[in-house]
């Protein structure tokens, strides 16, 4: 039997307080992009849509979220192709020596991302590679490879090894097995993982600000609006981003929904069968 | 091994695969010891034993899924030892359907066609005669997940034979199964064999199963075969005390011989045992009966013993009878129930003495 709080006065304050504490900051920031004065704290005097016109007529948000959608675009194109096959490779490896590559491959998520930055600064610096979005798609790589890493692996992992045997009996080489077998199984999750990479890539700040060079991502665009002047348009940009985040999460969310129903219609057809 | 039945055997066919003096070591631990087998084109042979004995790793050096410590894998002649899984002409069913998920019943059974760049049209004509050969027709379109273990199986039997390999090789793949199912895909097993003509070698831990369904049967024991012999000739002569008691069930008794007479043996304890052959010698030995050999009366003469147990088996009943004598338990398998026979008699048994195998016994 499932045990339940009861339910009392105090636990809902509780609650009510949490989630409070949780969403009414990003409501505040919502409601005030849509401010018709450049006041930041209510009250609130009425509805506009100027700050988004302004923002998105500003050529240095403009710039700035190319930059980071370009970034971010080929940070998950590159941590697809080298967290899968480092995925692949430790899944394929047995015992100690595996679980010894595993490790290191995971290694670089204990790192602060200030460390990371200043480590990767120092080694472009000393190998004289001049600093650009190419070197924060580097630096992204090395911090988002690890997250990717351990999605990829768990799907890898599930894949029997059997299968893969029948494929080699029945005549496929071992690239044959990837692409035939293993890939159809599981690219959904690793493009959920390359997915990840975008969304962590894309407001990465730290790591960034370090390792790049005269152009700047929507996160630093946003870090020096910020120093300047503190009106709507901040706002705008936030509310912006949260729905961009929020789409993608629903799309994954959806999608995620409809591999589950047809496991389950599988695995219902399977029992009946 | 029984010399004339091996030479016989020879004599009329033509070997295709032939593994000689396989060795096989996992750090310190020998799991196949100098393995030697010449299998005849168009054979069901079957490899039988415990876990752990050494047939899977023999069916596995075959598919070439394992690169044995020693010896060789030659088929047609050609050594394939060195040569990996996907370029030998063998195909395997395995013990769990190994079937593609993301593929229809369709494209799993094409697979191999698909590998071998068969065209489209000729694919979906072998595709459709494999299935028709295991009785599967039209299952094209259903996924794997869609059918019950029995008809998985029969799937991944359509696409291991779909490549027309020279040597089909299965290992234990009914095992996963209900008892009806499994006795249904004997009876399948032994028609595809017919049809196709192709050699089968058959991995399996149930006598039953091997006898069954075999030409031959190696009998593999701790890494070694014990004996390899048609099912007939395992079952009725059996050379070593561990082949008599894994094929079939079999009452195995350890007795001393001191003397021989004209149908039976003396034993130094002085019982007179039923007992023809020309092979009896004074001293250790194991003698075998099957239980359908052993007969209980109350009259005639036998060895003393109390029954302890019947069990009815529809076409015969079982008994187990504890003998002193003998110092053993042994069981009995008799047509009809004898009139009487309640548990807690006195019994005497006997035995035909011709059917009766005496096998020598280290001491």
């Amino acid at each position: 039997m499932q045990y339940q709080t009861r339910r009392s006065i105090p636990t809902l304050l509780t609650t009510i307080g949490a989630l409070a504490f949780l969403f009414v900051p990003l409501f505040i920031v919502i409601l005030f992009s849509f401010h018709a004065t450049d006041a930041l704290t209510p009250p609130f005097e009425g509805v506009s849509l100027r700050w988004y016109r302004e923002v998105l007529a500003d050529d240095a948000v403009r710039d700035g979220l190319f930059t980071s959608l370009r970034v971010a675009v080929l940070t998950a194109v590159t941590t697809l192709i080298f967290g899968t096959a480092a995925a692949y490779g430790v899944s394929r490896t047995a015992g100690r020596a595996g679980a010894a590559y595993a490790t290191l491959f995971l290694l670089p998520i204990a790192m602060p991302g200030l460390i990371l930055g200043v480590a990767l600064l120092s080694f472009f610096s000393n190998r004289s590679i001049s600093l650009s979005t190419l070197t924060v798609v580097i630096a992204h790589t090395v911090f988002v490879a690890p997250v990717f890493f351990i999605v990829a692996r768990t799907a890898l992992d599930r894949i029997d090894e059997a299968q893969l045997e029948a494929a080699a009996d029945l005549g496929a080489t071992p690239g044959y097995r990837f692409r035939k077998v293993i890939l159809p199984q599981v690219l959904p999750v690793l493009l959920a993982g390359a997915a990840m990479a975008f969304v962590i890539s894309f407001d990465e700040f730290i790591v960034t600000f370090f390792v790049i060079g005269n152009e700047s991502t929507l996160p630093l665009v946003i870090f020096s609006r910020l120093r300047r002047t503190i009106d709507p348009s901040i706002n705008a940009i936030s509310s912006l981003l949260l729905f961009l985040n929020l789409a993608l999460w629903l799309a994954a969310l959806l999608y995620s929904l409809r591999l589950e129903a047809r496991r389950r219609r599988d695995a219902l057809a399977q029992v009946q069968g | 091994m029984a010399p004339t039945n091996e030479a016989e055997h020879k004599a009329f066919a033509k070997t295709q695969l032939s593994i000689q003096h396989l060795t096989h070591r996992y750090g310190d631990d020998e799991v196949l010891s100098d393995i030697n087998l010449d299998v005849t084109e168009g054979e069901f042979i079957t490899f039988l034993g415990p876990s752990g004995c050494g047939k899977t790793t023999t069916l596995r050096a075959i598919a070439g899924f394992i690169t044995p410590t020693e010896g060789r894998v030659l088929l047609d002649g050609d050594d394939i030892t060195d040569l990996p899984a996907h370029k030998r002409p063998v195909n395997m069913v395995f013990q769990q359907s190994t079937l593609f998920p993301h593929l229809d019943v369709g494209q799993n059974v094409a697979f191999g066609l698909e590998v071998a760049k068969v065209p489209k049209a000729e694919r979906e004509k072998r595709v459709r005669e494999a299935l028709s050969l295991v009785k599967l027709e039209g299952f094209e379109r259903r996924r794997a997940t869609q059918l019950s273990g029995g008809q998985r199986q029969r799937v991944n039997l359509a696409r291991a034979i779909v490549n027309r390999p020279k040597v089909l090789l299965l290992d234990e793949p009914l095992s996963a199964l209900d008892l009806k199912i499994r006795l249904d895909l004997e009876v399948e097993l032994r028609r595809v064999h017919r049809e196709l003509g192709a050699t089968f070698i058959y991995v399996t831990h149930d006598q039953r199963e091997a006898l069954a369904l075999s030409d031959r049967i190696a009998v593999f024991n701790q890494g070694r075969i014990e004996q390899l012999d048609k099912a007939e000739v395992l079952y009725r002569e059996p050379n070593s005390q561990f082949a008599a008691s894994f094929v079939g069930d079999a009452n195995v008794f350890a007795i001393d011989i001191a003397s021989i007479g004209d149908a039976t043996v003396t034993t130094t304890d002085g019982l007179e045992l039923p007992l023809i052959t020309d092979q009896a010698a004074v001293g250790p030995h194991w003698l075998v009966v099957r239980p359908e050999d052993v007969r209980f009366d109350t009259d005639t003469a036998g060895v003393e013993a109390t029954v302890m147990d019947a069990a009815f088996r529809g076409a015969s009943v079982t008994y187990r009878a504890e003998c002193s004598a003998l110092g053993a338990s042994i069981k009995a398998e008799i047509p009809d129930e004898i009139p009487g026979t309640t548990i807690g008699r006195q019994v005497q048994v006997s035995w035909s003495g011709q059917r009766a195998r005496l096998l020598p016994r280290q001491v």
